[in-house]
């Protein structure tokens, strides 16, 4: 083991963790000499489904330009997961079942079926 | 005012039930957080980071699509500039968070609101947002609370879990494909959100942009996919309220 410091790398983490503080709480900090208009703040109720959406999808089916798309177990599970969330109601469902539908699938389309 | 005339110990049962209510809010999206953090921490050894190195970036980031972002950059020895704009980019929405997060909460020290930035996170943001976005009241004790429920024990969580991949990710085998396990965790935060016809759309355009969207550098997609699952949420309620008013 080394105990070297790696100043590029500690530089890489101390400018990292200045954009996490700019970025987190700069609105914060100064939103008064920046005042959103109510229309705004309604259109804010959206941000969170879009952004766990938009982190979510890309996931699922990833694909690449020129590559063939990729179609493995995962949208398959998530299908699974969201009719058992359906049925159920239950958000432990959704990560629980749709691991063991992950697994499941997985298996199959490895026999080839 | 008024709150201080029903006595202090009143006050604190108000503060600590805020707070309950929102760590227990937050216990599936825990798992999410955990599942992230845990890849993540197994994430930074494989990109060749010192296991010390990995615990101070862990510690002090706390951002983890910055660092997954970052990794492959740092390995590249990429200019530390690169590094910023890449972490400033993929960081962008924390300032509509902080935008949507601000009029909640302009009224404590700065102090306050700089610890709750350096404390706040997607999943703060979405609870926090969907239980109080249509609250009468805005600025009250229980929602700083219920904040904090929500924010100290997910950076917890986080910080807990990243180190043991750091330390011990090695231990689990890949074949188990837990990130998988991650991407349903936010599954499980997101379903329970979906109860209006704009918010369907939303989810629909949102996750049609980020799918097309992905090729998209330094995680742009993911900004681009937010805007437009907004203005489908705002146009699908613009509808709504036009046909109610012609019927």
């Amino acid at each position: 083991m080394t105990f070297a410091i790696d100043w590029y790398i500690v530089g890489a983490i101390v400018l990292l963790t200045l954009c996490s503080i700019l970025t987190r709480c700069s609105y914060l900090l100064f939103g008064d000499r920046f005042p959103l208009s109510d229309s705004m703040r309604r259109a804010f109720r959206y941000a969170p489904v879009a952004a766990l959406a938009g982190i979510v999808v890309p996931e699922l089916l990833p694909w690449q330009p020129g590559v063939a798309l990729v179609f493995d177990a995962r949208p398959l599970a998530a299908l699974a997961a969201i009719i058992l969330y359906w049925r159920t109601g239950s958000t432990l469902a959704v990560i629980i079942g749709g691991m063991v539908a992950f697994w499941g699938f997985r298996y199959l389309l490895a026999v080839g079926i | 005012m008024r709150q201080q005339e029903r006595g202090p110990s009143r006050i604190r049962q108000i503060r600590r039930q805020a707070f309950i209510n929102g760590a227990r809010d937050g216990v599936v999206p825990f798992i999410a957080i955990g599942t992230w953090g845990f890849v993540i921490g197994i994430a930074m050894v494989k990109s060749g980071l010192t296991e010390s190195m990995a615990t101070l970036m862990t510690l002090m980031v706390y951002a983890g699509s910055a660092q997954l972002t970052a990794l492959p950059l740092i390995a590249s020895s990429a200019p530390l500039w690169l590094i910023f704009a890449a972490g400033m980019v993929v960081n962008i929405r924390f300032v509509m968070f902080g935008a949507a997060l601000h009029p909640f909460f302009r009224e404590l020290s700065w102090r306050r609101r700089l610890l709750l930035g350096v404390f706040s996170s997607d999943i703060t943001f979405v609870l926090f947002m969907s239980r109080y976005s249509d609250a009468r009241r805005i600025g009250t004790s229980a929602q700083l609370w219920y904040f904090f429920g929500v924010a100290i024990p997910g950076w917890a969580v986080w910080n807990v879990f990243s180190l043991v991949g750091i330390f011990m990710g090695g231990l689990v085998p890949p074949e188990w494909s837990l990130e998988f396990g991650a991407i349903l965790a936010l599954m499980a935060v997101i379903l329970p959100l979906i109860k209006s016809r704009p918010m369907v759309m939303c989810l629909i355009a949102a996750g049609l942009t980020a799918w097309v969207a992905q090729p998209l550098p330094l995680r742009l997609g993911l900004a681009v996919a937010v805007v437009a699952g907004v203005l489908a949420g705002i146009f699908s309620e613009r509808l709504a309220v036009r046909a109610r008013g012609v019927q």
